[in-house]
């Protein structure tokens, strides 16, 4: 350890005391000494528009709590602490070493959080032509958080010699929106506000609403004058009658209207007798007679007067109300105000398309849900209850096969053709257990079918709990594909989209192109003469059933992706999945199309208009299936002739 | 063929023993229970397990309409126990107003001055919506503070349903599965209209506090659910001669005719759709009827009573019984229910299979599903089958072939009894 030298000496310091640097700390040494949030305004502030080099430094120490004060000379120095005696103490001025010494003469300032933030603040100037491209970001972000007047100053300066050229455009556009905010002459402010015409930017609308921020006023004669942003009709949509006479009486230029709840209170007040302003108690059931007890009241000066209807009639009638802007300056708001119209429309397009894109994306989810339905109930006619449980297997096989295989990516490619297979083997032993024995009893299929489906629905609560469990997607499928500001859409579901699109693709080559789908249109269409020509008709009937259980297999995968995986994830999606298909006409995989396309606009459509409420959706969309239904009962696209008897 | 060439009409009763054994049988029922009960007799069986044979008898109720609009029309309707909630509905908003009428007009009475009847009706809305945070009543409350009203609700708002839905569906020719898939539907839209807060029925809460009569507290409930069980036969033993009478006679043999072949019914000249609405609104009515006696006993009621799967359950239940027989749908819901009851009360015992133990309350759903597919493929005619073993024993000569249900099930016995 080295010796302690005594503070006596401390002065002999070659330490120069009238830098620049200096100079201004000791203006300002005793706030800086006193370290309070209320009075430190003025340092922190001089120090930051001294422009001196050294001013970045003084602050970074000061707020990492490492600048000290020479007790004798009152000189600050920066210093880092050796062991708990002993520090070494630097000159601001060139950050020259200057000594070893013993911290008994030099007092450390410790500036509180709110110090600490003020700082912060004033750094962020020193930050913005920091040569790491990182802390100008992280002062950019700061800024974005947290405007202050003096950023602009601060941003302009730093614009010219930004090198990074993203960096360099986020500083002009956040110089724009500052100007908006805090520029002093309106020319140049309405100047940056048109430059924003047309941009979605959730940050334009953030700093031009704020300008356009309106005060309601009253008086006796229509006010003129540019700041006047709307004269108002008491009773109108913008003004109830009720808060324009609230604003008169605000202002004294009315009697207030008594509330029954004011009123009663007054006539408990005065009980005298067993009888109130002369009406007797056991006659106040009603408000007319309160209201004439009251009157009493009000006449004996005992309650203050209410206002009658008339009287409010006859006040708002004498006086007219306005708004007057008080955000920005009129020429200025009127401006925010054009451009935030255009913006409104810009933004309406684009939501449009954003609910199209969700529209779509729900629609392939009932897609893939009912395609399996598509090939069991549109081609075999047979109504499978237990076709959402496939869906439910499927994501349940996805998610055991995360467990063992903990690669997401691998798991799902994995998953996929598992699932196929598990469900594949529960749609043949279901078709070969108990459908085939009621092809001509369809009613009883349907019964039968979801007696299936309730034991398979309990069997999976008693394996997986009730809980729901995750099926997470590999880590390429996170994150959303964004156009701007409003439009965006996540990867997930562009994936069920093109897996949806996939499905339609595998359904039409298998149908249409191969020797089973032949077999198949042929046994659905006549299973007599198809069994005569050599098709096994049993086998295709269980190769078809196996084949839509599969597919409602892989669909659950892709459903628990973006869902969770419950017991009864099968059973929300069957009532709309036999929907989709009766909607879209049964027997023809386009009509599915068509119908999943029909429910997922409809559902988005009305949730549009009523966007809290996702279940007054469903309600109405189903509402609507049921009256499509009775117009066109053989769905979207019908079949015709013979194929619709079948 | 002129008048005096058919046999003479015999009387109802005599035309029909099974109602005579159907109501011989409730009746000794209903006088045992009461016996056995704990306000009339030794008490033996519990108030809430009076409660349990009251609800089951509703639900016997709701599955004889399921029967008829089912096994006789052939219409299978997935929406009946939507008809069913919406009587408890309406039965529901009666009681829950009117009790807390009394509560608050009381709670008022010590306040300084006499209420106003708009203070009375603010608080009253107050008590009930201030779950769902509302507090002001929703237009279709307008009528909850009568009781007529509200009984003639608990009939008229099930049968307008019926009437409307019924009308738009057959007028379009929807049958068989697609008519089922519409009545699931309409189900499901109800029940979620129901769960929102705002549909002016306190969303997922629903009603609650039914099983307290308006101004009986006094009333001890083992009485109060003694009355309800009585009302409950009562109108199970009407409805079961109602039934009796509907599918007796030529409308019976109309709506038969209609489930075996509904085209060679319209081409013979019948209106169809008219028959089959009739019997739809119909058995909504019963529905509605069985409900509004259900749920003062259930004591709640709230959406997911109404949920597609209870009337699958429904089905479940008249298919077990024996479809196509009325007390076959007695038997069903009865059976199954009370099993039900006992198998998730944990009145069945566990098995253990060494390696698991099968507890019921898990695995009771498994079973009623399985056996729900085995008596599909393997007993059609269900529980009620077992008395065609005793009948044909005694009877064995039969004209034509058993035609099972979808073709034409059981025709020329049914017309005869």
């Amino acid at each position: 350890m080295l010796l302690a030298v005594p503070g006596g000496v401390a002065s002999s310091h070659a330490q120069e005391a009238r830098a620049p640097i200096q100079l201004l700390l000791q203006e300002h040494g005793e706030i800086i000494a006193k370290s309070s949030r209320r009075t430190i305004g003025p340092a922190i502030d001089a120090l930051a528009r001294s422009g001196l080099p050294q001013a970045q430094l003084v602050l970074e120490k000061w707020r990492a709590k490492e600048m000290w004060r020479d007790k004798e000379t009152g000189l600050f120095v920066f210093a880092e602490e050796i062991d708990r005696r002993t520090i070494r103490i630097f000159d601001f001025a060139d950050g020259r070493e200057i000594a070893e010494v013993a911290d008994k003469g030099f007092k450390q300032l410790k500036p509180n959080s709110g110090i600490r933030g003020l700082i912060g603040a004033a750094l962020v100037q020193f930050q913005l032509s920091d040569p790491d491209p990182a802390n100008r970001a992280t002062a950019l972000d700061a800024i974005e958080r947290d405007a202050e007047p003096s950023h602009l100053t601060a941003l302009r300066g730093a614009i010219e010699s930004e090198g990074d050229a993203g960096l360099r455009a986020r500083k002009a556009r956040l110089e724009r929106l500052l100007t908006i905010r805090f520029a002093e002459d309106p020319a140049e402010r309405i100047a940056a506000i048109e430059g924003f015409s047309g941009d979605l930017g959730v940050d334009v609308r953030a700093a031009l609403n704020p300008l356009l921020a309106r005060a309601l006023d009253v008086s006796t004669s229509r006010p003129s004058g540019p700041d006047i942003a709307a004269v108002l009709e008491p009773g109108s949509a913008a003004l109830s009658r009720a808060e324009a006479h609230a604003l008169l009486v605000d202002k004294g230029l009315a009697v207030p209207r008594v509330t029954p709840a004011q009123k009663r209170e007054a006539l408990i007040a005065n009980i005298a007798d067993g009888q109130v302003g002369g009406v007797q108690l056991a006659e106040l059931d009603s408000e007319a007679a309160r209201d004439l007890a009251y009157a009493a009241l009000a006449r004996a000066g005992l309650a203050p007067p209410s206002a009658a209807p008339g009287d409010i009639d006859a006040a708002l009638a004498a006086h007219v109300f306005f708004e007057r802007f008080v955000g920005a300056p009129p020429e200025v708001a009127r401006a925010a105000a054009d451009v935030l119209a255009g913006i409104e429309t810009q933004v309406a397009i684009n939501q449009f398309i954003d609910l199209v894109l969700d529209a779509v994306s729900l629609g392939s989810i009932y897609f893939l849900a009912a395609i399996g339905l598509a090939i069991t109930f549109g081609v075999m006619r047979v109504i499978n209850m237990a076709h959402g449980e496939f869906i439910m297997m499927g994501a349940y096989t996805g998610f055991v096969v995360q467990q063992i295989v903990p690669d997401y990516t691998l798991s799902i490619i994995l998953a996929i053709p598992l699932a196929f297979a598990v469900t594949f083997g529960a749609g043949v032993a279901l078709e070969r257990l108990v459908i085939r024995w009621l092809y001509h009893r369809p009613l009883e299929t349907l019964l039968a079918t979801f007696g299936v489906s309730i034991a398979l629905q309990q069997i999976a609560k008693n394996i997986f709990g009730t809980q729901a469990r995750p099926l997470t997607a590999p880590g390429w499928l996170d994150g959303s594909l964004i156009v701007n500001d409003i439009v965006s859409i996540s990867y997930i579901r562009i994936a069920i989209f093109v897996l949806a699109l996939l499905f339609l693709a595998l359904f039409l080559l298998v149908m249409n192109r191969t020797r089973l789908g032949l077999e198949v249109r042929a046994v659905t269409q006549n299973p007599r003469m198809a069994a005569s020509m050599g098709i096994n008709p049993d086998r295709i009937n269980m190769l078809t059933f196996g084949f839509g259980s599969g597919i409602a297999g892989i669909a659950g995968v892709a459903i628990g992706l973006y869902a969770k995986v419950t017991s009864e994830m099968g059973a929300d999606y069957i009532v709309q999945s036999f929907m989709t298909v009766v909607v879209g006409g049964v027997g023809n995989i386009w009509g599915t199309l068509l119908g999943a396309s029909m429910v997922g606009v409809l559902q988005k459509g009305i949730e549009w208009f009523n966007p809290s409420n996702t279940l007054a959706a469903q309600t109405y969309m189903i509402l609507f299936v049921i009256l499509f239904i009775q117009f066109r009962p053989r769905g979207i696209i019908a079949l015709k002739g013979r194929a619709a008897e079948a | 063929m002129s008048d005096a060439a058919l046999p003479a009409r015999r009387p109802f009763v005599a035309r029909h023993p099974s109602v005579l054994i159907f109501l011989a049988l409730l009746g000794i029922f209903t006088i045992g229970v009461t016996l056995l009960s704990e306000a009339f007799g030794i008490g033996l069986v519990s108030t809430s397990f009076v409660k349990t044979l009251g609800k089951t008898l509703c639900l016997c109720l709701v599955a004889l309409a399921m029967d008829l609009v089912w096994g006789y029309c052939g219409i299978l309707s997935l929406g009946h126990m939507a008809f069913f909630g919406i009587g408890g509905y309406a039965i529901g908003m009666w009681l829950m107003y009117a009790r807390t009428e009394i509560i608050v007009v009381e709670s008022l009475a010590s306040a300084a001055l006499p209420p106003t009847p708009q203070e009375v009706s603010d608080a009253i809305a107050n008590q009930i919506f201030g779950v769902v945070g509302a507090s002001e009543f929703p237009p279709i409350w307008a009528v909850a503070d009568s009781l007529l009203l509200q009984l003639a609700a608990v009939v008229l708002v099930p049968g307008l349903l019926a009437l409307v839905f019924g009308w738009l569906a057959f007028r379009s020719r929807v049958t068989g599965v697609y008519l089922s898939i519409l009545t699931q539907a309409m189900t499901l839209a109800l029940s979620l209209y129901l769960f929102q807060n705002d549909s002016g029925l306190r969303g997922n809460n629903g009603l609650s506090g039914l099983q307290n009569l308006p101004g009986l507290d006094d009333v001890p409930q083992s009485i109060v659910s003694l009355w309800f069980f009585w009302a409950s036969a009562l109108a199970l033993g009407l409805g079961y001669v109602l039934c009796t009478w509907v599918v007796s006679g030529k409308f019976g043999s109309v709506i038969r005719a209609i489930r075996d072949d509904e085209s060679r019914v319209r081409f013979l000249g019948y209106p169809v759709e008219a028959y089959k609405l009739a019997i739809f609104t119909l058995t909504a009515v019963i529905a509605g009827i069985a409900g509004a006696l259900y749920y003062p006993q259930a004591g709640i009621i709230n959406p997911a009573e109404i949920a597609p799967i209870a009337s699958i359950y429904l089905a479940v239940w008249v298919a077990i019984g024996g479809r196509g027989r009325l007390y076959g749908a007695v038997i069903g819901a009865a059976f199954v229910s009370l099993v039900s009851t006992w198998f998730t009360g944990g009145g069945a015992p566990d098995v253990n299979l060494g390696f698991a133990t099968i507890q019921w309350v898990d695995w009771w759903t498994v079973l009623l599903g399985l056996s729900f597919v085995l008596v599909t493929l393997f007993a059609p005619k269900g529980i009620g089958g077992l008395f065609d073993l005793i009948t044909e024993r005694r009877t064995p000569e039969r004209h034509g072939a058993d035609l099972g249900p979808d073709a034409g099930s059981l025709r020329e016995k049914e017309a005869e009894t």
